[in-house]
């Protein structure tokens, strides 16, 4: 009878660990995170009365939460669609099979092998303007950090090297799945490069296209790490993002209440975006 | 498009790609007063090494890089037990609740990690594990694609087996280690992979839940070096190219399987 019991239980007990973490680091803040954001909460996370609407109040009214707003849509407006086109059409000119591709794809992937930080502070010094070369390659003379329009382009710069490694291996990796023979058809008729995009090789990588460019609108929307290496926000917050915000709110401003709300609208506008590609993923079916 | 005109475009790109790898080794080799030179050099004046041992002995770059080593071991042999025994659950056992279950775990990958950071960093402070090893992992165990994977793999292996383990008086582990394990050599294989490097590679986390200097990780270490304030940039770029030298051989020897790894998993679709 005991050793049936036990056995009933075994299965439950397997799950133990992963359901007290899922409680522990991922509901549990979740739910504390919008709880906070009605409060005021003292600075070691103690809730000391409950506010309402005020803490988003004041967020809407504050100059540096609009910056961040439309910092990160502007960010996540930029990079997205460059990447895609970027790094589809490099997948597409290396898809051929001669040796000088084959070399380019091993080469084409190892950013993937360089990590968050020392990738930022590698491309950081190469834009320095006084120590870097890259002004130097371009004959310029761009002041990178210091105007923020060319602070932006810095960090879509920096998000693209940082992604160009994975989603070239997933496109790649798409398009040599395209089945030889219409690839073959489509060359002897003798179709132009345009009507083969059109008609081959967009439509059979559809799937992966979807999936790289919500996976970047996403990581885009939440986009934190390299603006900490990189510019800390600046300059005058031009490259303050949301989340960065949240950090600085939240740990830097000792605000928890506050940086608990913007983490409360980071929720929901990925729950948004999840929703609305969902539906857009349902009414679409792709290939079969 | 000609072939050698497609081949020389996509080696040129290759090559623009590549030069931030290209400059940090370069950069690495640099003498102190090549990096205040006008205009900016690429290639070093002359060849030096000194960087390199000067990055390991004026800094604790080694101390941080034991650091990240006993996190990414401990933090993968963890992760990989959580998640073999989670999927074990969820595929040979039949018991109530357990979709339910498997939605509730599934569903932590819709909440962004860096939004929840607050809140984990309250709750590691409570616990006392700030400038612990356990609370520089405790947010990475929990991997719920590789959960989600791993039951993908166990749903195909027959239940005979299990059952026939179970007759013969087969503990619940051993079966795992003797057969399942086995069976999924290479899909186990690439998830520690992946796990390894991901809690090697992470930045915020580590950043936020360590104080002290000697419990921080080589990732949010190098860049705290502290060579840069004098414009002493050499040591740094030693540092980050011995870190990125054995990743760069590891994705050379092993590209062809990465690249199979990735077609085989999309192509199913």
């Amino acid at each position: 009878m005991k050793g049936k019991r036990i056995r009933k239980a075994t299965p439950y007990l397997y799950l133990v660990p992963a359901l007290l973490l899922a409680f522990l680091f991922c509901y549990r803040p979740f739910f504390l995170t919008i709880l906070d954001s009605l409060y005021n909460v003292s600075l070691n996370g103690v809730r000391l009365k409950f506010v309402g609407l005020s803490n988003y109040r004041r967020l809407f009214a504050s100059e540096s939460f609009h910056d961040s707003w439309n910092n990160t849509l502007r960010f996540t407006a930029i990079f997205a669609p460059v990447n895609l086109v970027i790094t589809f059409s490099l997948a597409l000119l290396c898809n051929t099979n001669t040796k000088a591709s084959r070399l380019s794809h091993t080469l084409i992937i190892l950013p993937m092998a360089v990590a968050m930080s020392s990738a930022v502070l590698i491309l950081k010094t190469i834009f320095d303007p006084n120590v870097g070369v890259l002004n130097v390659i371009l004959n310029k003379d761009i002041q990178w950090f210091s105007t923020a329009r060319d602070a932006m382009s810095m960090l879509v710069v920096v998000g693209l090297w940082l992604d160009i490694g994975f989603d070239f291996l997933l496109f790649s990796a798409s398009l040599r799945n395209i089945p030889k023979d219409l690839e073959e058809e489509a060359s002897l008729e003798g179709v132009s490069i345009w009507e083969r995009l059109r008609y081959l090789e967009i439509p059979l990588s559809a799937p992966i296209l979807v999936f790289v460019l919500s996976n970047n609108i996403k990581d885009a929307m939440l986009m934190v790490s390299p603006v900490m290496i990189l510019t800390e926000g600046g300059p005058y917050r031009s490259t303050q993002t949301l989340v960065y915000q949240m950090y600085l709110e939240g740990f830097k401003g000792g605000n928890i209440a506050l940086g608990s709300a913007i983490a409360t609208i980071v929720f929901l506008a990925t729950f948004l975006f999840l929703l609305i590609l969902l539906a857009f993923q349902k009414r679409r079916v792709y290939f079969q | 498009m000609s072939k050698t005109i497609r081949s020389i475009l996509s080696l040129l790109l290759a090559l623009i790609i590549i030069f931030p790898i290209l400059y940090c080794f370069s950069a690495s080799l640099f003498a102190r007063t090549d990096f205040s030179t006008s205009p900016a050099r690429f290639l070093p004046t002359t060849v030096t090494f000194s960087n390199y041992a000067r990055a390991f002995k004026a800094s604790n770059l080694a101390r941080f890089l034991v650091n990240s080593l006993i996190c990414a071991t401990v933090g993968t042999f963890l992760r990989m037990s959580i998640s073999l025994f989670s999927a074990y659950s969820l595929t040979m056992f039949h018991y109530k609740g357990r979709y339910a279950l498997f939605i509730i775990i599934i569903a932590t990958m819709l909440l962004p990690g860096d939004a929840l950071l607050i809140q984990n960093y309250v709750t590691i402070q409570r616990l006392g594990l700030t400038d612990t090893y356990l609370g520089l992992i405790s947010t990475s165990l929990l991997a719920p694609t590789s959960i989600f994977i791993l039951r993908q793999f166990f749903l195909t292996v027959s239940k005979e087996y299990r059952e026939a383990a179970y007759l013969e008086g087969c503990s619940d582990t051993r079966f795992m280690v003797t057969l399942l394990i086995p069976m999924s050599q290479s899909l186990i294989v690439a998830l520690t992979v992946q796990s390894f490097i991901q809690i090697f590679n992470d930045y915020l986390w580590p950043l936020l839940v360590t104080n002290s200097e000697m419990m921080r990780t080589v990732q949010v270490g190098i860049t705290m070096l502290g060579f840069s304030e004098s414009f002493d940039y050499g040591p740094q770029f030693a540092a980050m190219a011995t870190l990125m030298c054995p990743m760069l051989i590891l994705f050379i020897v092993f590209r062809k399987k990465i690249y199979e790894g990735v077609s085989t998993r999309f192509s199913g679709r």
